[in-house]
């Protein structure tokens, strides 16, 4: 039979560890109820130390997790900073390319629909048709065929419509009015990987979803009398793709037919029809006519404007650009009626945004009476026109507009504490209320959210800046310095709510400021506590009345320090006096450091605690040496100190940070040796009744 | 020249293609699912073009069905031929509680009359919702009417409660069946007929 081990971490942890034959081998062996109580008292130690230790690896992992995910945050807020860079440099390259280009043309850099440029449209399909006449053998006719605009393409896989098996791969094209099918080219001589098979009029192709078909899916099918041709995507969303695309390209096609016909019907006055100038190089091209509405548009915007009746000047804008862009993907050659009024309608719409601009533009004589609410009609109607960026940049200067105004306003206030909550609580209710508006003016715009990022960001700087002004440099106490930056704190973490997390970009600008101050606070109490201990005449305190001494009890107790055991007689307290101020200062020092306390404080706090402390020791200490007569006395002190004090400071500490202060405990250390004598004594004065 | 002769022996089984037409909102997309999943859809949503296909046992036989379920219309008029001409049969649906979409049938029937070019096309008149008969706004007897004139059976289904809803698929897939086999008599008699379609057919394949 095994002898049974000493219960221990290992034995008990071990895998191969069976409870049962444990406690049997254990009952074998021990004779005596003694024995196995001893036993059970041991593993029931064993058992705390694996808890406490358990507990605090858990603690451990969840600071570290805490402030991982503080850093996280810090970084993502750095990342908008930098997308808001970097489109700002896009925005500004892509401006400076359009001004070099094109020199003395004004050209719109529309943002959101790029498409309305139909030179860079027709260029690109131009290359696109050449690519395409490059990749595939035969289709010169096609691809050369007058004014025929490239959409999409993409392989496929041809299913049998009968049987359902994969015949060959293809490769589709899809133009303004047709569907091109080729075939991978088996002598692939060079570039002609595609051999042309054949084109599918969009007119006459009847196009079919196919939703079930067995086991073959995302499939469509084409009609084409007498042929029926199933064709494989690769997903869902590729056929989706298809068919919307097909359906798109034969819409449009619809719409411009009737159009044409519509125009050819309308009355054809031969004043609109002008000649175009180049129109000798094409001379089968007929002149068109334009319907009326669009040659009254450049008024009718004018007559808008002047009305301050911007939404309908949008809608005229948007009628022309429509029927101009159908026009152009229609007609190769330009026509000078369109151009005309192409040029005009861009001219107003210039006018047009910068008096949107203008009503959002800071400015000194307007009231913002309305707040960001009043802005709304402009900022939609800028998305609208494809200024997101600009109207964005304008929004947000005007919220530091407003911001800036309402901080002039407060009334610097007598207390500090007062004038910070006013200022934290109005600052940080208006970024939210700006957050709100700008979400709703700006949705989903990834340039804009961060763009708004960015902007808060900056402006915290502002806020902590001049919370700093107010606060650290009116040499404030301790105290309101603590109390004031709970304020802010608490304020900043409203902003959460919002996904916007300025905590840790808030804790790393007031770090600098709080160091500083618990510098200064530290170096002011140690030469307060060296002025106290010159003072003190190292003795009792003698409270004079028993009511004086009861009070001073009560008040220590409601700082969580008994002293009864220090009273002697009816007035005497076994305390000196600089070491009962230090006490009560030392506690408030303490709350003010826990209440500011962040991972990245703690070293500096630590620090302060222990100076301070070792400090009024040493001046124990000092007294010790100097005042022989009282050695006893002095070293109760010192006891009081060391265990009393200490024991309630790591207390309150360790329940706000989790654990102990560990320097505070070292000093303790250092000083054990007294303790100790101290401890020799008080036995010994436990049977010598003349104490004192 | 025979349809099954040309190519290697299918394992599929024969393939009947069947067209749903009529007005938008009829329920020729209900009708389909109901015959092929059994389910009924309440939220309407306007079809483009959807095509299905199912085995299943025709009077012992196995056949396979491919259901076109088209739109209410189609702006191209060559598309919408295109279509037509790939069906083998017609089930023409209006819907009993609309007298706009009974009347609408007389075009769909002409139209594809016109692109089949036989006036003997498997068809069906179907006047669907029949569980909404207190808001029956086109009577049995006019609907039967015309049926009579156009010489074709008359059916009133009900996608909802499915009543004669496997009736109708299976009449007209019995109907195309009919229909291949005398076309296949009288190709293999008399070689050539008058039937164009049947006619472009061949060529093909
Ligand atoms: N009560 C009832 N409603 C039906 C019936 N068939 C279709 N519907 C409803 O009518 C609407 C249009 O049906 P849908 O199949 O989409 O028509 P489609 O345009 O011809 O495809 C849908 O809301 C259906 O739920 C029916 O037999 N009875
Ligand atoms: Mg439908």
């Amino acid at each position: 039979m095994d002898v049974p081990k000493e219960p221990n971490f290992h034995l008990l942890s071990a895998p191969e560890f069976v409870p049962e034959k444990y406690v049997r081998t254990i009952s074998h062996n021990y004779v005596g109820g003694s024995e196995l109580k001893n036993l059970k008292k041991r593993i029931q130690a064993l058992s705390d130390e694996t808890n406490n230790s358990l507990k605090k690896n858990v603690y451990q992992n969840y600071v570290q997790f805490i402030d991982t995910g503080k850093e996280i945050s810090h970084l993502e807020s750095e990342m908008y900073q930098l997308s808001h860079l970097l489109s700002e440099q896009k925005s500004l390259l892509s401006a400076l390319s359009a001004t070099s280009i094109l020199e003395d043309r004004t050209q719109v850099n529309f943002e959101r629909n790029p498409k309305l440029d139909e030179h860079e449209i027709e260029e690109e399909n131009k290359l696109k048709l050449a690519t395409i006449l490059e990749k595939v053998e035969g289709c010169k006719e096609i691809v050369e065929a007058n004014d025929r605009v490239f959409i999409f393409e993409g392989d496929l896989l041809e299913i049998d419509a009968t049987e359902n098996t994969a015949i060959k791969f293809v490769h589709m094209y899809l133009f303004n009015d047709g569907l091109m099918v080729t075939n991978r080219n088996s002598n692939s001589r060079g570039l002609m990987r595609y051999a042309f098979e054949s084109l599918y009029e969009l007119s006459s192709l009847a196009v079919v979803n196919v939703r079930d078909l067995g086991n073959i899916k995302h499939a469509f099918k084409l009609l084409i009398f007498p042929d029926t041709r199933v064709f494989q995507c690769s997903s869902n969303a590729s056929k989706k793709e298809w068919l919307d695309k097909i359906d798109q390209a034969k819409k449009l096609r619809l719409a411009t037919e009737q159009q044409k016909k519509d125009q050819t019907v309308e009355k054809p006055s031969p004043v609109r029809a002008v000649s175009m100038d180049l129109s000798a190089s094409k001379p089968e091209e007929v002149a068109v006519v334009h319907p009326e509405w669009l040659l009254d548009i450049p008024d009718e915007l004018d007559v808008c404007v002047a009305q301050r009746q911007f939404e309908d000047a949008v809608n005229y804008l948007r009628k022309a650009q429509n029927y101009i862009c159908k026009f152009n993907a229609k007609h190769s050659a330009p026509d000078a009626v369109i151009l005309n009024i192409q040029e005009k309608v861009e001219l107003k719409q210039n006018n047009l945004i910068d008096i949107l601009m203008n009503e959002l533009e800071v400015n000194p004589k307007k009231s913002f009476q309305g707040g960001l609410r009043a802005t709304r009609t402009a900022v939609r109607l800028l998305n609208d026109l494809g200024r997101s960026t600009q109207c964005c940049d304008l929004f947000l200067k005007l919220c530091s507009t407003m911001l800036k105004n309402q901080a002039k306003k407060l009334k610097r206030e007598t207390s500090t504490i007062t004038y910070i909550r006013y200022f934290t609580s109005a600052t940080f209710t208006n970024m939210c209320y700006m957050i709100e508006e700008f979400l709703r003016a700006f949705p989903d715009l990834p340039y804009c959210v961060s763009a708004y990022v960015a902007w808060a960001h900056g402006h915290l700087t502002i806020i902590t800046n001049h919370f700093w002004t107010q606060v650290f440099v009116t040499k404030a106490t301790l105290s309101t310095i603590t109390e004031c930056v709970q304020l802010i704190r608490a304020q900043c973490e409203r902003l959460c709510e919002y996904g916007i997390d300025f905590r840790y970009k808030l804790d790393g600008q007031l770090r600098k400021f709080i160091n500083t101050a618990l510098n200064e606070h530290r170096d002011k109490f140690i030469d307060s506590i060296k002025l106290r201990a010159n003072e003190d005449k190292w003795i009792p305190m003698n409270f004079k009345t028993k009511g004086a001494l009861t009070r001073c009890l009560q008040e220590h107790e409601k700082m969580g320090l008994k002293l009864d055991s220090y009273v002697s007689g009816d007035v005497w307290l076994q305390l000196t006096s600089s070491n009962i101020a230090f006490t009560k200062l030392f506690l408030v020092f303490l709350d003010n450091c826990l209440n500011l306390q962040t991972t990245e404080l703690l070293e500096p706090i630590n620090d302060s605690l222990c100076s301070v402390f070792e400090a009024q020791v040493a001046y124990n200490k000092q007294a010790l040496t100097f005042q022989p007569e009282q050695n006893l006395f002095v070293l109760k002190n010192i006891g009081f100190l060391l265990l009393v004090l200490v024991e309630l400071t790591q207390r309150k500490y360790k329940e706000s940070i989790g654990f102990e202060c560990e320097p505070l405990n070292k000093l303790v250390n250092e000083n054990s040796a007294l303790l100790k004598d101290l401890a020799s004594r008080n036995t010994k004065t436990k049977y010598s009744s003349d104490f004192l | 020249m025979e349809k099954n002769m040309s190519k290697k022996p299918t394992v599929q089984p024969a393939l009947h293609k069947v067209i749903m037409v009529g007005s938008g909102g009829v329920g020729k997309s209900a009708l389909t699912l109901q015959f092929m999943y059994d389910e009924f859809v309440e939220d309407y949503e306007p079809t483009k073009a959807d095509s299905y296909r199912k085995k299943i046992l025709l009077d012992g036989e196995e056949v396979q069905i491919d259901i076109l379920d088209t739109a209410g219309q189609e702006d191209y008029a060559a598309i919408r031929d295109n279509y037509f001409r790939s069906g083998e049969g017609f089930l023409c649906i209006f819907s009993i509680t609309e007298d706009e979409s009974f009347q609408a049938t007389q075009e769909f029937r002409e139209q594809i009359l016109r692109v089949k070019n036989d006036e003997n096309i498997p068809f069906l008149l179907v006047g669907n919702k029949s569980d909404l008969n207190e808001k029956r706004k086109v009577t049995f007897q006019e609907a039967q009417d015309r049926a009579n004139k156009w010489g074709v059976p008359y059916v009133e289904t009900s996608a909802k409660t499915r009543d004669h809803v496997d009736k109708v698929f299976y009449d007209l897939m019995r109907e195309i069946r009919a229909r291949k086999k005398d076309e296949n008599k009288t190709s293999n008699g008399r070689g050539k007929d008058k039937n164009k379609k049947k006619k472009l057919k061949c060529t093909i394949l």
